[in-house]
């Protein structure tokens, strides 16, 4: 689902001066010194209000957090090795999340289209714009591709138990690799056939 | 001039499959011809080396001949912007985002200006039906929206030839009539791999039947599928449509 596309007046804002705020307000935490609480604060504020700008429902941002905090945890977890690590992951967790709840609300209030118009305005290259838009168009159909294979793996697990389940996954992700690696094979042909160069 | 020739084609697969054993044949500017054959026969193979996507390194052979052109690694681009190729899943086929982004692709890979380009999306997309789709999602069309964007992205190439891959598979019966409607519309010269054999009767004078590599039978297409033998044979059957159809 793309939900870039929205009525509130954040979503109507030209998607370049989004990304603009986006970056700079990512910049801002990741430059701001860890003992810069008041910074940190003022950033938060920022982003309350476009939140509330945005008339996105809290608990759907937070959910969409939630989905990335292991990442964030797996790093900021890091910290606490160190002596005096404590104080270290407080600010790494605060600044991790104030920067995951930018891009969570520039990719809920801006379309992936949009987003990828502005970076080949921005003359960002090429190559890494196309990767970015392949990947977008087939996150959807490995997705789709996913589901059809789990539904039928479901369809015809018959014993519950979770060792079972976890080796069962185990081959659903390998073959959805070898999968993804032959479709990549045949859009390049079709890429080639439109005189792809 | 033939706007298809080819002459003993072979081609193995690395893994030591031998799709294609020594396929010869010629198709005139116009013609349409049905590709039938059950599957595993060589059919996608042929078509892939239509467009010079297989063998991986070509070798310049003058096995596959387009307007009377060999193909070779020199002239590739050449030939692909000659021979449109609509492939089997629409899916691997529409990559852009948008419906225009995609109509478009082709003609920005032939460097026309943006005007151009334009103009013939919007041609192609009125071709197909599918006038107002522009800024729809590529993700989001149904299976028979997304056939028919495919066939306007290679439309709007204008080629010569089309080849088709299974242009009917998996549509429901309107989606198919409607289908076979648009591409009788298409002037151009058409190679069309199908298990539809209605489709291959009511678009194709003529048709090949390929089986494990070779070609068995070249000929009138209602001729080959009225021979009820051959087509059990080869893992077709005698379509619903000829039982009906009267001598006269």
């Amino acid at each position: 689902m793309d939900h870039g596309r929205g009525h509130s007046a954040l979503h109507r804002a030209p998607a370049g001066w989004k990304l603009a705020g986006a970056l700079t307000l990512v910049l801002t935490v990741g430059l701001l010194p860890r003992t810069q609480l008041a910074g940190l604060l003022v950033v938060a504020v920022i982003l309350g209000g476009l939140c509330v700008l945005s008339r996105i429902r809290l608990l759907f941002l937070l959910k969409r957090m939630l989905l990335l905090e292991p990442l964030v945890l797996g790093v900021a977890g890091l910290m606490l090795l160190q002596p005096g690590g404590g104080k270290i992951f407080v600010a790494v967790m605060l600044k991790a999340n104030l920067c995951l709840l930018t891009t969570v609300l520039l990719a809920n209030t801006t379309p992936f289209t949009e987003i990828v118009r502005v970076l080949q305005r921005l003359r960002v290259p090429w190559l890494f714009v196309t990767t970015l838009t392949l990947m977008h168009r087939y996150l959807f159909v490995l997705a789709d591709e996913a589901e059809r294979m789990r539904r039928a793996r479901v369809s015809r697990t018959f014993t519950r138990g979770r060792r079972f389940q976890w080796q069962a996954l185990s081959s659903v992700v390998g073959q959805l690799f070898v999968r993804a690696s032959e479709r990549a094979e045949r859009i390049y042909n079709a890429m080639c056939a439109r005189g792809w160069k | 001039m033939n706007a298809i020739e080819i002459t003993n084609l072979k081609y193995r697969y690395r893994d030591g499959l031998e799709a294609l054993r020594g396929i010869s044949f010629c198709v005139v500017p116009g013609e349409c011809v049905a590709l039938l054959g059950p599957n595993g026969s060589g059919k996608s193979t042929l078509l892939l080396h239509l467009n010079g996507l297989l063998p991986e390194k070509v070798s310049g052979d003058g096995a596959v001949k387009i307007s009377g052109e060999a193909l070779s690694p020199d002239n590739l681009e050449k030939i692909r912007r000659q021979v449109g190729l609509v492939f089997q899943d629409p899916d691997d086929q529409l990559f852009c985002p948008t419906v225009a982004e995609d109509v478009a692709f082709g003609p920005q890979q032939l460097g026309l200006g943006e005007k151009e380009i334009a103009v013939r999306v919007k041609l192609s997309l009125a071709q197909v039906g599918l006038a107002g789709f522009e800024q729809r999602q590529t993700h989001h069309l149904s299976h028979g929206e997304k056939r028919r964007a495919c066939l306007a992205g290679v439309l709007a190439c204008e080629p010569a030839v089309l080849v088709l891959d299974e242009p009917t598979s998996d549509l429901d019966p309107r989606g198919r009539r409607e289908f076979k409607a648009l591409l009788r519309e298409i002037p151009a010269t058409k190679l069309i791999a199908t298990h539809d054999l209605e489709l291959a009767v009511e678009l194709c004078a003529r048709a090949i039947i390929l089986d494990q590599g070779r070609i068995i039978a070249d000929g009138r297409t209602v001729d080959l599928l009225s021979d009820e033998k051959l087509m059990l044979a080869h893992g077709l059957e005698r379509p619903h449509i000829l039982h009906h159809r009267h001598p006269h």
